[in-house]
Formats: structure tokens, sequence, C-alpha cells
């Protein structure tokens, strides 16, 4: 589609000297207007009109010099990124990428002939989540960025690859260090990742990793109430005894652990491993910000996405159908990769209560009413099993609970489910017809869907579950269920059974301990609390009592974060740069990264400080001297890890950076990639699946006054590693209430909006309501993580989707 | 006898005759030639700022690393150099340079040069690292040193095409040996940061710099 398809056999011939002489020509074309800065440009080095001048460029240019085209030196199209218009060789490589690719079309040429150059007319200028890419693919130094503008020379860089610590979709980075800083973020080529791109929070967000605020040594709070500075071996000790004592006098049970999923895989395992085995309490989980008790976690190690799948080889017949997400704010790069699916022939299906940016690719759009996403889902399947019964797979009706799932759904009725979720009968039977023809069938179902379904969840993904099963579709390449996770580590942290009711591996628990629910609620009742690399107590507010209550708090994190304050114990970690690792992605591909930088102080790796917590309880671990040691181990214990390794998880690259020998010329990417990672295979691709159906039942929605409140989550919020990379701080979402046309009527608003207070979960707040016309009328949409916690407490930090109540409000709100 | 020892003396004694090639150093400093690569000096444009635009390609060239450039950037108020990058931080470990000259061969803009200063010896490693502020020459008498509140040159307009009448038009012999036109053939025009045309004497050193043994005695 975007480059010629040579059909038949075709001989290409590219180093004839007809070529070289056709790129000499353009070359000093090209360089009579070319200011040859070299040496200050940022691109110098790795600049491909550089390469191809000393492989190809005439010795002597027959122009006269001072013929060149003079601009005023850069000029910035917004703060991330510059532009000097005397190196552009208006190759327009960036607006197509901003039209084609990123669907911002934000950037067009103005003027024609020598004084043409690149605008951008958006508001804030350049207004993509994506900019960055664009200084990567500019063959000159034209589009530089803010962040690298003169930090070094590219050369200098020690390449280290990484992968991205921001969301799940694990784009492949590389990390540019010198003199012990991080000087940029580039991203690494993966054609089944994030083929060569990656947003700009993965791309400016690094900030945090070198900030002058993070924890330099273990902390304990005094007599006084006052933090001191501790040694490693006194701060160890003290937790150990303590925890022991309460071991001792409660039980296993009143110790409790939240592990986030920013932590690598090993640092997981050791977490998981030192509450079951050592400790011997059940109480882990990883879900702050996820809801509990869908059963999605277990339905993707059953049907999800299959290995060997790469979404941009989806085509014409292929399906996705994205249920409750919002790809440009939570997985950017999926965004992109869904979009590349639709522009290659694709149909994407999309359901959602409120308007989304992914829309645009939808060929059928699902509005429902916020609380019947499992209705949405129910009647899709419904109409597939019932009337289409010739087209299901003939292994459907041997899986166990298929029979169940069957009756379930003959009980119900197609017209009460589509009146329930607000979409009408036709519309679902012609998005049933899509599921049955399509060859491939994904299913992306994000964390909106599980939260407005609230106990209709499970159902949801059950009836996503069946719906791979009965097509036939669960365990086909380029086929299967994707949660859209949180955070980068999501899906490895329910591989290392951070789970209340699971071990690694999926193996069911003999006895389920707490949820992160029960034990942020205080229902749990627990008297000592682990947390590493969460922040539950700004997340969700709510739990503040919980956890003040518990005699130990012990928080494991980068930074003096809300929850670090209340706690007893806090340890330094050190942060994804600092350390190797390993992350898995929401398809399950398991990168590793390499250690770049080396922690501030004394910090230290997660799962050393955990181990070496193990020890002072006498556990009998290997010692593990390095992250290896563990990736060894869990490729022993963990069944779905099985055969991994740090060795295993690089791989043959395919791609034009490898094809074509340049890769910065074809692929912007300064360095060449050979870690690809790997997928681990679902159940539903083993030769006889064991994986039964179920199906959890579907209620009527729940009701009350007032409008339904849906958190958004924004990609440049207030978090707390987000929000250390200043330069984003213009672009960051701001604290508002979207409300539909309606709403403001009923309130009396101006017609952009104006003044509201919102009501909901015990939290009352004054905001700026701006009417989004699109939005259906009883829904409102609120900012997550913005300004202040209680922005989160209104929706637990976006895991509930409560009822609340708006009304004008006389304060002015800036 | 006697003769037998004046004969063994023979040499010393027709040496101590001769004038003697030892020289009393430090009071007594031997020239070098002209070409001698000693310590590094940065240096300076006529207008008091400097050469060096913090490229690191000294850097690059350098065989034994000894180079550290941290690269920063102008503003009006506060101009280094000309144009829209300077040299934050610019270090030479003069324990490991081996005074090659590959640096000031590099360099674009002639900043850094080799100069006559061989005394660099001192008592610990530390002091061997020298600062931008030791190799930095001082600013030309009567002009201020750096930073200088200076506009950034106002944005040129296209130049009407004239004809260049140096235009070399016939292959030299050999081939050409250079990739560009030497663009100090067309006139002053080129570089509006050189307000005063180069100086010649900038390339030669400053006999403060280097005084010679003799001068000294
Ligand atoms: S990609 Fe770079 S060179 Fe090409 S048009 Fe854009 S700014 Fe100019
Ligand atoms: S899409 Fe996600 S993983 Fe990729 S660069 Fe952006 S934040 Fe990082
Ligand atoms: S003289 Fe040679 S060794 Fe010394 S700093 Fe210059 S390039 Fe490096
Ligand atoms: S001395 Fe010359 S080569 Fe070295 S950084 Fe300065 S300008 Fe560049």
């Amino acid at each position: 589609m975007y480059y010629p398809r040579l059909r038949g056999h075709a001989h290409v011939i590219t180093d004839a000297p007809e070529v070289a002489n056709a790129w000499r020509g353009t070359l000093e074309f090209i360089l009579t207007s070319h200011p040859l800065d070299c040496p200050v440009c940022d691109k110098g080095g790795e600049c491909p009109l550089q390469d191809l001048t000393f492989k190809y460029g005439p010795d002597l240019s027959r122009f006269y010099v001072p013929y060149k085209m003079h601009f005023q030196k850069p000029v910035p199209l917004g703060e991330l990124i510059w532009l000097d218009r005397e190196r552009c060789i208006y190759c327009s490589r960036c607006i197509r990428f901003c039209e084609e690719i990123a669907n911002d079309p934000v950037l067009e040429f103005a003027d024609r002939g020598r004084a043409q150059e690149i605008v951008t007319f958006s508001d804030p200028p350049f207004d993509s989540y994506f900019s960055g890419n664009t200084t990567d693919i500019c063959p000159v130094g034209a589009l530089t960025t803010e962040d690298f503008r003169f930090k070094a020379r590219v050369w200098e860089l020690r390449n280290v690859p990484s992968i991205c610590p921001h969301c799940p979709v694990g784009c492949n980075i590389v990390i540019g260090e010198r003199a012990g800083d991080i000087k940029r973020i580039m991203p690494r080529a993966n054609e089944w990742v994030n083929e060569i791109w990656i947003c700009d929070k993965g791309r400016f967000g690094h900030h945090f990793v070198g900030a002058d605020d993070r924890l330099t040594a273990p902390l304990i709070r005094g007599e006084d109430g006052q933090f001191r500075a501790a040694t490693w071996p006194e701060a160890l000790d003290y937790v150990a005894n303590r925890l022991a004592a309460i071991i001792s006098t409660h039980g296993p049970r009143a110790v409790g652990g939240i592990a986030g999923a920013r932590a690598a895989n090993e640092d997981l395992y050791v977490f998981v491993k030192f509450f079951r085995d050592v400790l011997g309490s059940p109480n882990v989980d990883h879900r702050v910000a996820w809801p509990t008790g869908t059963g999605i976690e277990q339905a993707v190690a059953h049907v999800g996405l299959a290995s060997g799948s790469n979404l941009a080889s989806l085509g014409p017949g292929s399906l996705i159908l994205l249920v409750g997400s919002d790809l440009e704010e939570e997985q950017p790069v999926s965004y992109l990769r869904v979009r590349r699916a639709r522009r290659n022939g694709a149909t994407v299906v999309v359901a959602q209560a409120r308007p989304v940016k992914e829309e645009a690719e939808a060929a059928h759009l699902l509005r429902y009413r916020v609380g019947g996403e499992a209705h949405v889902m129910a009647a899709i399947l419904k109409v597939v099993l019932e009337a289409h019964k010739n087209a299901l797979d003939k292994r459907f009706n041997k899986l166990k609970g298929a029979q169940q799932v069957r009756e379930a759904v003959a009980d119900l009725s197609l017209d009460e489910l589509a009146r329930i979720s607000g979409v009408s009968a036709e519309h679902i039977r012609a998005v049933a017809e899509v599921v049955v023809n399509a060859r491939d069938v994904v299913i992306m179902v994000g964390r909106e869907a599980l939260v407005g379904a609230e106990e209709n969840a499970p159902a949801l993904v059950d009836a996503a579950v069946a719906l791979l099963a009965a097509t036939g579709k669960a365990g086909q390449v380029n086929s299967g269920l994707v949660a859209l996770w949180p955070h980068n580590n999501s899906q490895g942290a329910c591989d290392m059974g951070v789970l209340p009711d699971m071990l690694p591996g999926y193996r069911p628990a003999d006895e389920a301990g707490a949820t992160v629910d029960d034990m942020l609620s205080g229902a749990a009742d627990l008297k000592a609390l682990y947390i590493m690399a969460a922040d539950p107590a700004r997340d969700r507010p709510s739990s503040l009592n919980a956890l003040k209550n518990v005699e130990l708090l012990i928080v494991q994190d980068l930074f003096m974060t809300e929850t670090a304050r209340l706690a007893h114990v806090v340890f330094p970690a050190a942060a994804f740069a600092e350390r190797a690792g390993s992350y898995t992605s929401l398809e399950r591909r398991v990168q590793r990264t390499e250690q770049a930088l080396r922690p501030p102080g004394e910090a230290m790796p997660d799962w050393w400080i955990v181990a070496q917590l193990a020890e002072r309880f006498d556990a009998a671990w290997p010692p593990y001297a390095t992250a290896v040691d563990i990736m060894n181990e869990v490729a022993k214990q963990v069944k779905v890890y099985k055969g991994m390794s740090y060795d295993k998880l690089e791989g043959e690259p395919v791609s034009w950076s490898t094809v074509a020998g340049y890769h910065h010329v074809y692929t912007g990417t300064s360095t060449l990639n050979t870690w690809f990672g790997r997928t681990w295979a679902v159940q539903a691709e083993a030769r006889r699946p064991k994986y039964a159906l179920r199906w959890s039942g579907l209620r009527p929605p729940r009701h009350e006054e007032g409008v339904r409140l849906v958190a958004r989550r924004r990609l440049y919020d207030h978090g707390t590693m987000i929000a250390r990379s200043h330069l984003l701080d213009r672009r960051r979402a701001r604290p508002e209430v979207l409300i539909s046309s309606q709403e403001a009527a009923r309130l009396g608003l101006e017609e952009q909006g104006g003044a509201v207070r919102v009501q909901a979960n015990g939290v009352t707040l004054v905001t700026a309501a701006r009417v989004e016309p699109r939005l259906p009328a009883d829904v409102a949409v609120v900012a997550c993580d913005v300004d202040g916690t209680a922005w989160n407490a209104l929706t637990e930090g976006g895991v509930r989707a409560p009822f609340g109540t708006l009304e004008k409000a006389e304060e002015a709100v800036e | 006898m006697f003769a037998q020892i004046l004969k063994g003396l023979r040499t010393t004694l027709e040496w101590g005759l001769k004038k003697p090639v030892t020289i009393e150093y430090p009071d007594i400093k031997r020239p070098v030639f002209e070409r001698f690569r000693g310590r590094h000096e940065l240096k300076r444009h006529p207008n008091g700022l400097e050469r060096c635009i913090g490229c690191s390609l000294c850097a690059a060239a350098c065989p034994a690393d000894a180079i550290y450039v941290e690269p920063g950037e102008n503003t009006d108020e506060e101009r280094y150099s000309p144009g829209e990058r300077y040299a934050k931080r610019y270090e030479i470990n003069m324990l490991r340079c081996i005074f090659c000259g590959f640096c000031e061969e590099a360099c674009p803009v002639d900043a850094i040069v080799l100069e006559h200063n061989y005394e660099i010896s001192s008592y610990s490693r530390e002091a061997m690292i020298y600062t931008k502020e030791m190799l930095l020459v001082p600013p030309p008498p009567g002009v201020p040193d750096t930073p200088q509140r200076t506009p950034a040159p106002p944005p040129q307009d296209m130049e009407a095409p004239v004809s260049n009448p140096q235009r070399v038009e016939r292959t030299p012999p050999g081939g050409y040996i250079t990739s560009y036109v030497p663009v100090h053939v067309v006139g002053e025009e080129v570089h509006p940061w050189l307000l005063n045309p180069v100086d010649e004497e900038e390339h030669t050193p400053r006999p403060a710099e280097a005084p010679s043994g003799e001068e000294r005695a």
C-alpha cells in the first residue's frame, strides 16, 4: 500500500552506475541550499544526507555558495520539537507521518519555491502524541527534539537496549547514555511490537530516572515520627524482626503484599515467592489500577493473542474488536498498529461509551450505555451462536462448559440486551456477521469496559472467550484476546502469580488470599503491608485509613510517594534503566532490558531487596547474583515461561533496517535491534486445549440518580514518573470534566461549558466543565491523576464508575 | 702516566672549553620550533567570543580519548560563541594527551590550537585535567569577556545570484581534493560574526605566552 508492490519476478538493482549518478545529481542539488552546519547539528553522525553524500555525493558543487537560502535558525514547532528550516529538504516525511500513520494532520508546507517551509496549524502547536517520531524519520537535522538539543553528539552515546516503562505496549527503546545520564530515548525497530515508532511519553518521559528527589538510602521511622537514614543491614533486620513478630502473634495472613505492575518479572516472581514460600501468606495482588474479580487474567492465559501474531500483518478479512478502549491515551503505539491494520484492509469495530480517537478507524461503532458493556458482548455472542450455527467451529462443542454457555445465552433475549445496552439489534447482527466471516479476530478489552460493567465484567470476559472459541479463532495465529492493561508489566505480574487466587503460571491456589480491594479497604484486617512499586495512597485515596492502621507499612519505591510518607520503613529501589530485567507486554511478549546507569546512592533492584529479606527468614533460596539467575529459575518454575532465558529473548531481525543495511536511513532508529523478545503460547494453542468456558450470568446494570462518571486516563497526567518530565508540563491533562450538550443545557451552562460542582463517591470538587457534543447525555468523563488526590478519589483512580451529580458552581475556575 | 690521564680526559677537557649545550632550565628555556605541539589553547574571535562551538569533533578525533566536551546553547542574553552552540564544559586530560594534534586538525573553526607551552606537570592527577577556564585565552584588550549580551544575527534574505568570478571551471590536475568551494575567496560578507577581517597574528603564538629562554635571561 505504501510501497510499490512488485509482482512476478523482478530484479532490483541498487548499485548500478546509473543509480550512483542519479544520487550524485540529486545530492548536488539538495546541497545547493543546505547550511552544512553538521558540526552543530544534532543529526550529525546519523544523518542520511551526510551518509549518502559521503557515498555518492559530488566533490565540488557547481553552484555558487551565496545562493543558499537563509532563515532564522531554529523555530519551535511546539515545546518539544524544533524546526531548522535551512536544513529541511522538503521530503514531506514528517507531514505524511502525521497524516497517514498517526492520524494527527497538524503539519503542512507553507509557501512555494525556496521559501517553502513546514508549519504547524494546531493549537497547541504540533499537537500529537507521536511528534518525536518525525525527528527520527526526518532525513536531515531539520526536526530535532528539545530533549536532546545540544546534549551530546550521537557517536558519544552508549546505546543500551531497553523497554519503555510507561505502558503495556512494551515498545523497544534504546537509552542513549553518556556520563551517567540518559541523554535521549530512541525507538528500536521491532516489527512485532512498535515497528519504528514510540510515543512522546516514552521518548520524553525518562526524566524521573535522573530526578533529584530519588530515594537514595533506606529510611526508618524513629520514635519521634521522623524518618532517619539507615544502612541496608539495619533496615532489613528491622523489617525482618517486625514481620516475624507480627506473624508469630497474628499468623501469616495478617501480612499483605501489593506489588505494582511497574516492576520487572524477576522482582514480581521473587516477591510472590517471598510471600507464598517464606511468609506463607497468600495476600498478594498487583491490581491497584485494574478492577478485580473479572477473570480476564485467566482468560488471557487461555485464549490470548496467539504467539507468532503480528497486528501489522492483519489485512483484508481481519477483525479487531475494541471494547472500552482508549488506545491513544493509554496504549498509544497500539493505536498506530490498529490504524495500520485498518489501512491494510482489516475491519475495526469499536464499542465504547464515549468518543475516542480510534473511532476514526471503525467500520462499526457500538455506542453502548455505561453498564451495558457485557450485554453488547453477550448479544454478539448470542447472534453468532444462534444465527450462524453452521459457521461455528467443530471443536467448540467439545470444550467444557460450551453447553452451559449455549443454554445461558439461549435464555437471553436479543431485544432486551439491545434495550439495556443501547445498541440496536440490527447493529449487533451486522457486527456478529463480521465476526463470523472474519479470517482473524482480535478482541481488545480495555479498563473502561470492565469498570463500567461492574458485576457483569466476568460475563463480558466469558462472552469474549466464548466468541473466540465458537468462531474457532482461539489459539489461531493473529487472533485472540488482549487485555489493555494499565501498566507496563501488568501482564507479567499476572504471569508471575501476583494474584491472590493464582500461583505463578496460572496454577490455581489452594486458598485464595485477600485482593487488593480487601487490603486497601481494611477488610483484610492486615497488620503489616509490604508495597513495592505502587502508590495506593495517591491512586486510591480511600485506602488512607487502611494504610494508616497497619502496624508495619513497608514501601519500596523510587520516590517519597504519598504512600511512602505513611510508611514505617522505606526502601530505595532502582529504576528500570538502572538494572537488568524482563517485562511482558500486553501481547504477552517477554522482552529484556539491559542496565544503562548506576542507581543513585544506595538504591538497589527490587529483587535484591526482597531476596535479602528472605535470607533473614532463613529461606533456602539459591543465591541470586543477577536478574539472569532469577529468569533461569522462572523458566523452570513457571510453566508458561518454559525454556525462556535472556539469550532466547534475542531473535532474528526482520525489518528494513537489516535488509537495507543502513538502519537509520530507512528506519530512523540509530541502532540495529537484535532483541525481539518472545511470546509465550496460550492454552488454546495446545493440541488438546484444556480450558473451560464459563458463564457468570448477566444482571441488569445498576442504576442510580445522576450522571455516570467515566474515568479517562490521559497520557500526560501527573503520575509519579511522568510528572518529573517538565518538558511535558504545558501539555499535561488539565483537571476538567467533559459533559454532554444536554447536561450543559440542563445545568444552564454556556455553550462551551463553565464551572461545575461534581459530587460522587463522597467527594466534592469544583472544576471546569467542557462540553463534548458527541458524549451521550448521561455520561460525564472525568480526568484521572490530575491536580491532587481528590480527582483520583472520584473514581478510585479509574477502577470505579460511580454515579454522581453535577451542578452549576458560582465559583470561578480558571 | 700523567700524559695517559690527560689523554683519557681529553674529551672531557675539550668539552669543558666549548660553549655548554645544557641550559639552566627553568631559568633559561630553549625556544621551540614554530610547529611545536605543546599545551592546548582555546582561541577567541577578535570580538571576544569563543571560537569553540562545542561540536566534539576534537573529542571524536582524539586517539587518546583525552577530551570531554559538554555543549550548551547560546542565547542573546548569554552568548559565548557565534551561532547556536558553545562548549559549556571543555576538559582535556593532559595525562592522556599524546600531543598528536589531531584535535587541532579536526576542529572546524580553528578553536583548539596546540601552543608552545610544555610545562605541564603537577603533583596530582586531578590537576592534570585542564578545564575550559584554563584553556581559554583571555579576550583581546578592551573587549568584554564571555558571556556577552549580543543578539543573534538577523535572518538573511536569499541573496541575489551573482556570478562567481573565481569558480573553478576546469578540473585541476590530479582531480579535486576539497569537497567545498573555499568560502573565503568570495569576499568579506560570508560570516557576519567576523566583523573584523581575520587577524593573521591570531595564528602565530603571542610572545607573552611562550617567552624564550634567551629573552628571559
Ligand atoms: S521530514 Fe524533515 S526534511 Fe522532510 S519535510 Fe519534514 S522537516 Fe523537512
Ligand atoms: S506506547 Fe507505551 S510503551 Fe510505547 S513508547 Fe508510548 S508509553 Fe512507551
Ligand atoms: S593532541 Fe591528540 S591526544 Fe592530545 S587531546 Fe588532541 S587529539 Fe587528543
Ligand atoms: S575545539 Fe573545535 S572541534 Fe573541539 S568542540 Fe570546540 S569547535 Fe568542536
